[in-house]
């Protein structure tokens, strides 16, 4: 059970996949309130499901989650600010929860007992990106396929989409909060990008914003990954 | 740029999908039994129909689920879809319906 | 701009009424049609020849290549057809006494990874042993052959290296269809536009002859080089060809003055360019992923292919697209031509050139003469015919023909 010994561990030795950059997240980020918020949630539970619907299997897991599983693309069951569901496909769901909830996988794993199904520890898998404010969507119309307008996006949707070209776990957590899961193998070039996408909402601010942008914020180019990694050599946020 | 609707996640960009040819050809059942010509047909032959083709494609960066459309290839239109699955999709046209050296 | 193009001949040729009979009826009127009757006419004697052509003369894959040639195939087989056909490039412009621009300023075909070095020279030390000029060239042997290609290890995929065919280069493909055409009609052959063959006419498995737009049209022998329409033709007279047909597009941006001097293609980043004769910029990359017969294809295939261009070539960045296209380019899955006897007797097929025919066009036109001439393949095209694909003696140049040229 490597999974599991893996998100248990100490909390001293994680790692945030984005620390470097925590830095000039939080950079584009002030003064608040601002017209685009970054910032990285690391460390969150993330449990992958496999079962089909109408079997006893997906009643049993439904029913351990308490919150039900979802049943079409887009839906979330649960609540974002604890125990969520989102659909990743027609027999697959992922859980995400807080930062310290792996006690789910076990419980899961009985619940599905002998029944054709899956219960895997994903917590390694993906990052959170949470990207705020009202030029968000904004942000997010440069690079995502999908149509984000409230009218097929409302708060509370999911999909897995692609955000430039790295395949994402999009979510709609609060009406002007977007959840950006990429892969943590993909997760600086992610975070990459948007530090990017966002600079001329930045700089377009109405309130005199951009003559307060710091250095790191004018700078165009993407801070090269040796030297980042030396200015903040220890997430700045753990669990 | 096709917009291509995925059976369970509605109309998505093509670059949410990749490619699988044609649909609805079946491994043999006993590859021994086919002769050199009748190997070659099922490895190397696939329908090549200019207008309504049945193929297979996955939406490998949305739901990760192949499925089977019935797609023009001169106007790439596509005409219908279907999750995955051994019957030909409806609106297939008959003479593009014979899958190679595949059924035993 | 840089090279003011030749004068344009007054004539070129007639415009017959097709006959009711030929010796022999090739289908399709583009790069290999028109090579195939030059040399049925100035190798075998056979000059009661037609090429019929569904829509005007070169206006399919001919009108839309990117004009690379080059000889550097991997296996023996290739290497020996593609650089017997860059030798006939050579000669070509003198024998058909029109200067089509056949510039051989040298093709980089780069590598950016450590596999890619590695097949990259194992291609150099083939091509060598099959008597192909190539070498392989350090980074900054690279930027001396070109000096605008970004050779720094800023990118995200460093050049390491190129194998370099100085003999490579580019032509002008509209010019090359009308030498040929010229010449063609000179010795009696009639081109034969707006008309399409619409079935075949057989006397048991013999074929003798075509239903066209205009008319029955018999023939003791018919050739098809339709290119990306290859497997619906060849279905109407009973002949299945493992070809897939995918639309493949270029682009050319506006004119330029001369600041690109070789053809530089690189397979890892997905992308190759050249200049023009006239100054535009000419990109390409790969295939659509889908079966498609509908000259065109996505953008975000451009975009994709203008992004490793603008990397490798960071003055290209504000380079304007002007043009776009597609064509319909007809695969095989060892990436290899098909010319070859059929199983219906006295019809020949040629095709499966894919992305990567138009330097084929000389050595496809002369080895498919002499299979239909004597009913018997040239020694060069022997390995190319459609029993490969039944007796496993595939000739896989993915990694040679790797980005579509
Ligand atoms: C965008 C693009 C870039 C390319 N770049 C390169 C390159 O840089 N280097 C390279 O070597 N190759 C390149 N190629 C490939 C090359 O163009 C082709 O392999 C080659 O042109 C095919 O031979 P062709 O000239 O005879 O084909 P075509 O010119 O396509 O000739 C086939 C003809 O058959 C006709 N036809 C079809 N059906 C019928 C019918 N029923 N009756 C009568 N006529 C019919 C068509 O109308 C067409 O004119 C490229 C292709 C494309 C599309
Ligand atoms: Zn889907």
């Amino acid at each position: 059970m490597a999974d599991i010994l893996f998100t248990q561990g100490p909390d001293e030795l994680k790692r945030a996949p984005l620390a470097p950059l925590h830095r000039r997240l939080e950079e584009v980020s002030q003064p608040a309130p601002s017209t685009i918020r970054l910032a990285e949630r690391p460390f969150t539970t993330q449990i992958g499901l496999r079962a089909v619907p109408d079997t006893a299997a997906h009643r049993s897991l439904a029913e351990t989650l308490g919150v039900g599983l979802p049943d079409r693309v887009g839906e979330v069951t649960g609540d974002a600010a604890d125990v969520a569901v989102l659909w990743l496909g027609p027999d697959e769901f992922l859980v995400v929860a807080p930062p310290n909830r792996s006690e789910l996988v076990p419980l899961l794993q009985e619940a599905l007992g002998a029944e054709p199904g899956q219960v895997v520890d994903l917590s390694a898998n993906r990052t959170i990106i949470e990207l705020g404010g009202s030029s968000a969507r904004d942000v997010l119309d440069k690079g995502v396929p999908a149509d984000l307008h409230p009218r097929v996006f409302p708060t509370g949707t999911a999909v897995t989409t692609t955000l430039g070209p790295a395949a994402v776990l999009l979510w709609r957590a609060a009406e002007e909060n977007w959840w950006i899961l990429p892969r943590v193998s993909f997760a600086e070039y992610t975070a990459q990008w948007l530090l990017d996408a966002v600079r001329e909402h930045r700089l377009a601010a109405p309130d005199g914003v951009s003559d307060a942008v710091p250095d790191a914020v004018a700078d165009p180019a993407p801070a090269s990954a040796p030297d980042s990694r030396e200015e903040a050599p220890w997430p700045a946020t753990t669990a | 740029m096709m917009l291509i609707p995925c059976p369970h996640c509605g109309p998505r960009n093509e670059t949410e999908f990749a490619y699988g040819g044609q649909a609805h050809v079946s491994h043999p059942e006993d590859p021994h039994a086919l002769d050199d010509a009748a190997w070659a047909r099922y490895l190397f032959y696939r329908e090549n129909p200019k207008g309504l083709f049945a193929e297979r494609w996955v939406h490998s960066a949305g739901c990760r689920r192949w499925f089977n459309a019935v797609r023009n290839t001169v106007t790439y239109e596509v005409q219908s879809v279907e999750p995955i699955g051994p019957r030909p999709p409806g609106g297939r046209p008959a003479e593009s319906t014979t899958s190679e050296g595949g059924h035993a | 701009m840089a090279v003011p193009p030749p004068e344009h001949p007054d004539f070129l040729w007639r415009n017959p009424e097709p006959k009711s009979s030929y010796d022999v009826v090739i289908v399709g009127g583009g790069g290999h049609g028109l090579t195939t009757a030059y040399y049925l006419a100035a190798h075998h004697g056979i000059t009661n020849v037609a090429v019929v052509e569904r829509g005007w003369l070169a206006g399919g894959n001919m009108a839309r290549n990117t004009a690379i040639i080059r000889s550097n195939y991997l296996w023996d087989e290739s290497a020996a057809i593609y650089e017997q056909s860059l030798k006939l490039w050579e000669q070509l412009p003198e024998e058909l006494d029109y200067d089509f621009l056949f510039s051989q300023r040298g093709v980089l075909n780069l590598a950016h990874t450590l596999g890619d070095v590695r097949e990259s020279r194992r291609r150099v030390e083939a091509n060598r042993l099959n008597g192909v000029d190539a070498e392989w060239l350090s980074p900054e042997e690279v930027q001396d052959v070109c000096p605008i290609i970004n050779t720094g290890d800023d990118i995200r995929y460093p050049i390491m290296g190129a194998t370099y065919q100085p003999r490579a280069g580019i032509a002008k493909h509209d010019h090359v269809a009308w030498a040929l055409a010229r010449r063609c009609d000179e010795l009696g052959v009639d081109l034969i536009q707006n008309c399409e063959v619409t079935g075949f006419l057989k006397d048991g498995n013999r074929v003798v002859g075509v239903e066209t737009t205009q008319g029955r049209i018999h023939a003791g022998k018919v050739g098809l080089a339709a290119a990306g329409h290859s497997s619906q033709v060849a279905e109407m007279a009973g002949v299945r060809l493992p070809i897939q047909s995918h639309p493949l597009q270029a682009l050319v941006s506006e004119l330029f003055e001369p600041v690109h001097p070789t053809v530089v293609m690189s397979n890892h980043v997905h992308v190759y360019v050249s200049q023009a004769h006239k100054g535009e910029l000419v990109l390409g990359a790969g295939i659509d992923q889908y079966v498609g017969y509908g000259q065109r294809g996505g953008f975000h295939v451009i975009e994709d292919q203008m992004a490793a261009a603008v990397e490798l070539f960071p003055m290209f960045g504000r380079a304007h697209v002007l043009r776009t296209w597609g064509g319909v380019v007809d695969t095989t899955l060892d990436a290899s031509p098909i010319i070859s006897k059929t199983p219906v007797d006295q019809l020949y097929v040629n095709c499966g050139w894919g992305t990567g025919g138009f330097k084929g066009t000389p050595a496809s036109g002369m080895t498919f003469a002499h299979t239909i001439a004597h009913d018997e393949p040239h020694p060069l095209n022997v390995p190319f015919s459609l029993e490969r694909f039944e007796t496993g003696f595939l000739i896989d140049e993915h990694g040679a023909a790797g980005v579509a040229h």
